[in-house]
């Protein structure tokens, strides 16, 4: 490393929000051709910080400087200008147009001010076949899943260039094929000399890929520092302030009963009789690249959408496809991956977030405020949601909290089955371990859990059993204990061509 | 440690003060026409001209009152202004032929929320915009009335004269029906389960529909809701000026009552609205109509003036939402 100046430097930087301090005194520097971890716990202030790197947001304090002369107050305009290109916690591509216009919007070829369509579908198909994307460019952006959506803004943000990228947690919903490819292309943009902030809670992946590393808590810098000066635990450590441990407890399933069937499920060409049976008190995952078939398991099993054909069995008693209201009362219970989506109502405040299934199955026709905020308050505790405010909108949450809320929300609502999808994506290590212990304690009271995910280690640690599939298709059954991590990664892939 | 943060939920207080303060530009810009009023004639503060206008904003109140709860769940009726025309007409109609007044009521309402429902019915099962949906059946609306009156004044004499022109502890009648169908409203949209599925289905339908709420049935009521308002707001005008004439109600009521909503903060893509934000917007535009006319400004820049305290009511509305 030479003594090199920063590209960025800042220096005191403080926020808070109606009071409440959400980053003090935060300095860092970020240099080009390296690769700076942001981390911590949800909320530890990490987008905020991107926020302000990307002049979103205006901090209360500080100073910044940008290839060593001080930026003073930033906006989303100048901070492209000077080079900060942000690809932010929440996706915003445009989601009424196609991915080519997403791709170049802003920077749209044209000829004597009209649009030339062919250069922009080239030009964007171009830049995702750079980063190896395999996504329609003539597709519209709303179609499109969160993994694939995430790719295309990341490529929407290189295709622009700068001399700093910041990705806040691009691989939070990622399989791990797609992860391999951001972390390939952050890899050759280093060597490219540009300076990347990288923000993620995998600590294995920030191991492998970070240079520096800065650790937030509460808004303050408690560690930063080279990446091989430190280890797992020590940044597990100075993140939580104490050591956090996950084990898989012993499961014992004693009930035989079938909690949960999926028999010859077909839709289209995205499942191929898919079919699954779940034991009350077990875990069983469907594994696949992110967007596969246990993607389409939300639809079919909360009702939003039929299937062409298959069955659906909770505890014994057929449930009808295509009725949100006849899954809700079997007693099945669907998390979804996508809670800006289909999970949460941003405007609505914490509590009623978490209360807005229950009260429904409970036919409340009355809402007060206090009822409501002493009915959520056990939830907020079980589940660790932390607010800086007491009852914010749940939008203004920081991205792993409002994960805790839409878990609280259809957990605490005495599920039969439940199937979730991504559970821990984006949350901190303290409250994965917590969601983990979660699922266990579902398992234990006997509720059947399917799993859909895209994480093998996630699918490790939580089930009993995993199904594999692959393009629609079921392509293998295990039972987890026969076979290994690195096992099931391999079977996982071992569909891929190329 | 990070958990300690959450606060013990203590909501309830905290409510009061930012509630009037998020409308504090509106307020402000109403408090500034009203002084510039007084100042400029005397007549503004007489209680004959402040009777006047508060009659006169009742029947707007009602409507909007509805508008406040259905845009709130992301939904919109173009055509409330119409169906106050065709209450209005059928009600004139059914006095003519000497029916009672409470059957009269019973089916000028009944009909308006029927033509609510129908709304609601296309809108919901159908999936066409409800803007689209509603300005068609406003144009029919409109058609129908001028068909039951066969294009002519049709008058009541004095049958309605008490809810017209009556009091009640020196407050107007109308006024008194607006007041409690804003309280009731309000009631609606902050203490039932009812009312915060508006703001949820409004918020994310999706979502909504996920959580167990009866997304088309709420629709559809909200839309009836909006029906019978209507039908409660023809009854009242009919009442106020004593005849159904051509151009009663229709689509100038109409936008001033989507004007009055949407100054008062009611999101158009629904997921936010207040009742209180509505008040004050239906008191400023009737303010300022009241105003105008006192100071007998020429009808041209009457409709300048009125267009211009729109925006600014508009913006301040919006600068002052987006500090916090
Ligand atoms: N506009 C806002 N108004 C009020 N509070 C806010 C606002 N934006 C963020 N916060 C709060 O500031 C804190 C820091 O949020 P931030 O999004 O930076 O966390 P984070 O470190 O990115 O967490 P995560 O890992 O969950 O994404 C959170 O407690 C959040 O609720
Ligand atoms: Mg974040």
């Amino acid at each position: 490393m030479t003594a090199e100046d920063p590209v960025v430097r800042v220096s005191d930087i403080s926020k808070s929000f109606g009071g409440a301090v959400a980053l003090r005194d935060v300095s860092l520097e970020l240099f080009s051709g390296e690769v700076h971890a942001l981390m911590g716990m949800n909320g530890a202030g990490k987008s905020t910080l991107v926020r302000i790197l990307s002049g979103a947001q205006n901090a209360d304090s500080g100073v910044m400087e940008i290839g060593g002369t001080a930026a003073g107050q930033l906006t989303a305009r100048k901070a492209r200008k000077l080079g900060i290109a942000t690809v932010p916690q929440r996706r915003e591509l445009v989601m009424t147009l196609t991915v080519a216009e997403n791709i170049m919007l802003g920077d749209l070829p044209t000829r004597t001010s009209l649009v030339r369509w062919k250069p922009v579908r080239q030009l964007a198909r171009q830049a995702l076949r750079d980063l190896g994307i395999d996504v329609d460019v003539d597709a519209l952006a709303g179609d499109l899943t969160v993994a694939e959506q995430t790719m295309v803004e990341v490529a929407r943000e290189v295709r622009r260039g700068g001399r700093v990228l910041i990705l806040d947690e691009p691989t939070a919903c990622l399989g791990a094929e797609a992860a391999a490819q951001i972390h390939a292309l952050v890899g050759r943009l280093c060597e490219a000399g540009v300076a990347v902030v990288f923000i993620s809670h995998h600590i294995a992946e920030v191991l492998a890929l970070a240079d520096r590393i800065t650790v937030l808590r509460d808004g303050r810098v408690v560690w930063g520092g080279q990446a091989k000066e430190t280890d797992e635990a020590g940044l597990v450590r100075s993140m939580v302030g104490r050591d956090v441990v996950s084990t898989k407890p012993p499961r014992s399933i004693k009930k035989e009963q079938i909690g949960l069937r999926i028999s010859d499920v077909g839709e289209g060409r995205f499942i191929e009789d898919f079919s699954v049976e779940v034991r009350q008190g077990e875990v069983v995952a469907v594994l696949g690249p992110a967007g596969d078939a246990q993607s389409r398991l939300f639809d079919l099993l909360s009702g939003r959408r039929r299937p062409d054909r298959g069955r659906l069995e909770v505890n014994g008693r057929h449930v009808r496809f295509g009725k949100v209201g006849r899954s809700l009362s079997s007693g099945l219970r669907c998390v979804t991956g996508d809670r800006r989506r289909l999970g949460l109502i941003p405007e609505l405040t914490v509590d009623e977030n978490l209360m807005l299934a229950r009260d429904r199955l409970d036919r409340r026709r009355l809402h007060r405020r206090d009822r409501l905020a002493r009915r959520a308050a056990p939830l907020r505790d079980d589940y660790r949601v932390v607010t800086l405010t007491p009852n914010p909108p749940v939008g203004l949450l920081s991205g792993g909290n409002q994960q805790k809320v839409l878990l609280a929300k259809w957990l605490g609502t005495e599920p039969v089955a439940c199937l979730l999808e991504d559970p821990t994506n984006g949350v901190d290590i303290a409250a994965m371990a917590d969601i983990h212990t979660l699922v266990d304690g579902l398992a234990a009271a006997g509720v059947a859990v399917l799993l859909a995910s895209s994480d093998a280690d996630e699918v490790m640690r939580l089930a009993d059993r995993v199904v594999v599939v692959r393009d629609g298709r079921t392509i293998a059954e295990y039972d987890i204990d026969r076979i290994s991590r690195d096992e099931l990664v391999a079977v996982a892939l071992g569909g891929a061509i190329s | 440690m990070t958990t300690t943060l959450t606060a013990p939920a203590v909501p309830t207080r905290r409510r009061v003060l930012p509630r009037g303060f998020a409308h504090g530009g509106l307020l402000l810009v109403l408090v500034a026409i009203i002084v510039f009023a007084s100042l400029r004639t005397d007549a503004f503060l007489s209680t004959n001209n402040l009777l006047n206008v508060l009659r006169q904003v009742s029947v707007v109140a009602v409507i909007a009152a509805g508008l406040t709860l259905l845009m709130t769940a992301g939904g919109m009726d173009f055509s409330m202004g119409g169906n106050v025309a065709v209450t209005t007409a059928v009600a004139a109609q059914l006095f003519a032929h000497g029916q009672s007044i409470w059957l009269t009521v019973v089916v000028s309402i009944a009909l308006a929320t029927v033509i609510g429902l129908v709304n609601g019915a296309v809108v919901t099962f159908t999936g066409v915009a409800p803007f689209v949906a509603t300005l068609a059946t406003a144009t029919l609306l409109d058609g129908v009335a001028l068909l039951v009156i066969n294009g002519l004044s049709v008058s009541i004499d004095d049958q309605l004269s008490a809810l017209g022109i009556g009091k009640t502890f020196g407050l107007p009648n109308l006024l008194i029906v607006a007041i409690a169908v804003l309280a009731v409203t309000a009631f609606v949209m902050r203490y039932t389960t009812f009312g915060r599925d508006a703001f949820a289905i409004g918020g994310n339908e999706d979502v909504a529909r996920l959580s167990g709420i009866t997304v088309a049935r709420d629709k559809l009521l909200l839309y009836g809701l909006a029906g019978a308002l209507s039908g409660l707001a023809g009854i009242m005008l009919l009442a106020r000026l004593g005849a159904s004439s051509p151009g009663t109600g229709g689509l100038q009521l109409q936008l001033t009552a989507v004007a009055a909503v949407v100054i008062g903060g009611t999101s158009l893509a629904g997921g936010k609205g207040t009742v209180f934000g509505t008040v004050l917007g239906v008191l400023l535009l009737g303010v300022v109509a009241n105003v105008l006319n006192l100071l007998q400004i020429n009808s041209y820049y009457q409709q300048i003036s009125v267009g211009a305290v729109l925006l600014i009511a508009a913006v301040a509305n919006l600068l002052q939402r987006r500090r916090h």
